[in-house]
């Protein structure tokens, strides 16, 4: 019992990266795609912040702190620093689109392909 | 402490960039001209840092650049908490090609670009690639690799769509764009796997631990399929004709020289992190098996083309399968005795033959990016009797043609000698599809050749392209030269180096 409630965020993350894929994988609106990726990033920044997690550990302010162990600072700073990359790649991909929709005059997936014409 | 320039040479060669990145905006309030200078300057300076950076290494030894270390060039068990930048002989390698390759494109922005609005941004994406490449290759330090994969993709996916009133291009940096991120989330998810079973980051710290289990293998296994996709090898190449194809002629070499930065990525994290736990053998394997099918379907596909660009694209992705092909033979042998008879010398043809094929790709896209300029198609049914008028253009595709076709005395033939020498001994039937692909390399730039620049003058050409761009083309083609004429030097002052780096047997 105990240790399946350590696995549900893993599971959850599993939920979430395979959503993600789908998403991007088989929708042909190019926003829904995007949505897809943003999916998968939140499935990603969901392992790291679970890695990090260990039972009865306080967490990583030294100020102050109770002698105890703390759980692993670092994951932390990884998902801080994905989350504002992610905030930028969302934009830029959400900004090729809106161009995109100006040349093209559609979101589609299917009818944006003229690179190979 | 005094601050060390000649140690702290990797952080400059990605301060430098990053710096001057946003003061070209700055410098664009004032004047143009200053915008040009400063851009310019900052260009030299990282050049300048990359030839301090690989003189020390050559001359004396490779250090590893510790950030917020007390005292510097001493490593201790803090060390690995911190992030480490290396500065070794594959380091300088491959920093010494962005820098070729970089020069080439920035100077041939000058005039190729002139006219279009924004331009201050350009140059600012242009020296933030730069940082971002430089940074992959440098650092030792998984999540590190992991931001500067980043930037390098949102700043590369920028400059794809630069010339943003053509539909094309934005499409082909859009498709780009959600490769890049999609892998670079996937290479965050495997860094995070790897984080969460040793507790470090370090690539050398994560080698003393790997123990080869589950997790390690679909870690690697991710890791793999991520830089080889950005390194546009088969399987996952899909994207790279398009992107090459449709971004702005002066930086298309710069959007392979990514390509490249992630296969010298690749390599150093599999030699650094994963040949002790994996098996070499089948590894190796596994890079042939990718190598070959880059060469040949790059290659096959590059013939049903009419587009000058697409076809440079596809025979640029049939390139990567050689260094991927030598490597891979090179990996193999690293646990047995063949490392000494024909391993090494792998993996000195790969690696030169990367250093070549960043210049001499650059020339080819420039070139061919000269002939859009001067007559607005790329098309190769249309095209023809350029060499009347653009003499020099012709001369340097010519060179830059021949060298990736590998006929000798050019730099291509020089590695892919070496590569030809060493898999015959692995295995004779990979020599001769390596042969096979050449010759059909050598028809295709024959076929180029023929159609852009042979025949009657069609009168299509405006003329001679200006003459920095002609300048840029030229340092591209004196670097072809310098290492036609002389591959020992080369391969022992600057390869030779690389392969001591990666290639230590136990």
């Amino acid at each position: 019992m105990n240790s399946l409630f350590y696995a549900l965020p893993f599971v959850m993350v599993a939920v979430l990266i395979i959503m993600g894929l789908y998403t991007v994988l088989f929708k042909r609106n190019l926003i829904k795609m995007i949505m897809g990726v943003a999916i998968i990033q939140n499935g990603v920044n969901l392992f790291l912040v679970s890695l990090a997690y260990r039972e009865g550990y306080v967490a990583p302010i030294w100020t102050s702190a109770p002698d105890v162990d703390m759980v692993l600072p670092t994951p932390h700073a990884l998902t801080l620093t994905s989350i504002v990359i992610g905030v930028a790649t969302t934009a830029l991909m959400l900004s090729f689109v809106i161009m995109l929709k100006k040349h093209y005059g559609t979101t589609d997936s299917h009818e944006t392909r003229r690179c190979k014409e | 402490m005094s601050l060390d320039l000649v140690n702290a040479s990797p952080a400059f060669i990605l301060g430098i960039p990053l710096l001057f990145a946003f003061l070209t905006p700055l410098a664009d309030r004032i004047s143009k001209e200053l915008r040009d200078a400063v851009f310019m300057i900052g260009l030299l300076l990282t050049v300048l840092f990359v030839a301090v950076m690989s003189y020390e290494v050559f001359t004396a030894e490779g250090w590893a650049y510790v950030f917020g270390a007390e005292e510097t060039g001493e490593i201790t068990r803090f060390s690995f908490f911190r992030i480490m930048f290396v500065a070794d002989g594959f380091a300088a390698l491959a920093t010494i090609t962005v820098a070729i390759t970089a020069l080439g494109a920035g100077i041939y922005s000058f005039a190729f670009m002139e006219g279009q609005s924004g331009m201050e941004k350009f140059y600012t994406l242009f020296l933030l690639t730069l940082a971002g490449v430089n940074g992959m290759i440098l650092t030792a330090d998984l999540f590190n690799l992991f931001v500067w994969f980043e930037v390098t993709s949102i700043a590369s996916c920028g400059l794809v769509a630069f010339i943003n009133y053509k539909g094309k291009s934005v499409e082909a940096a859009l498709k780009y764009m959600f490769i890049s991120v999609i892998g670079g989330l996937f290479l965050l998810l495997s860094i995070g796997l790897l984080y969460g079973e040793y507790g470090i980051l370090n690539y050398f710290a994560i080698a003393e631990s790997v123990n080869g289990g589950v997790v390690d293998r679909v870690a690697l296994s991710i890791i793999l399929v991520v830089l080889a996709m950005k390194a546009s090898s088969v399987p996952m190449h899909m994207w790279a004709p398009d992107v090459y194809t449709e971004s702005p002629g002066a930086v298309t070499p710069f959007i392979a020289i990514t390509s490249l930065g992630s296969l010298f990525v690749l390599f150093r994290i599999l030699f650094v992190v994963f040949r002790y736990s994996v098996s070499t053998a089948a590894l190796g394997g596994l890079l042939i098996i990718l190598g070959l099918l880059s060469m040949f379907v790059g290659v096959s596909m590059a013939l049903k083309q009419s587009d000058v660009k697409r076809l440079i694209a596809y025979l640029s992705v049939s390139q990567i399968g050689y260094m991927l092909l030598a490597v891979g033979v090179g990996f193999s042998t690293l646990e047995n005795g063949d490392y000494a008879t024909f391993g090494a010398l792998a993996l000195e043809g790969g690696f030169f033959h990367m250093i070549n094929d960043g210049v001499y790709k650059a020339l080819l896209f420039l070139s061919a990016a000269a002939i859009v300029y001067s007559t607005g198609t790329r098309n190769l049914n249309k095209l023809g009797g350029l060499a009347h008028r653009m003499p020099y253009t012709t001369m340097f595709f010519l060179i830059g043609g021949l060298s990736i076709a590998g006929i000798p005395p050019l730099s291509g033939f020089s590695s892919k000698l070496l590569i030809y020498k060493s898999i015959y001994l692995y295995h004779p039937i990979l020599a001769i599809i390596a042969l096979v692909v050449s010759i059909i390399t050598f028809a295709l730039i024959g076929k180029v050749f023929y159609n852009a620049f042979l025949g009657p003058d069609l009168g299509l050409s405006k003329g001679e392209v200006p003459t920095t761009m002609l300048l840029a083309m030229g340092i591209l083609t004196a670097v072809v030269v310098v290492f036609s004429l002389f591959p020992n030097y080369v391969v022992a002052e600057i390869v030779v180096p690389a392969v001591e780096a990666l290639g230590v047997t136990a």
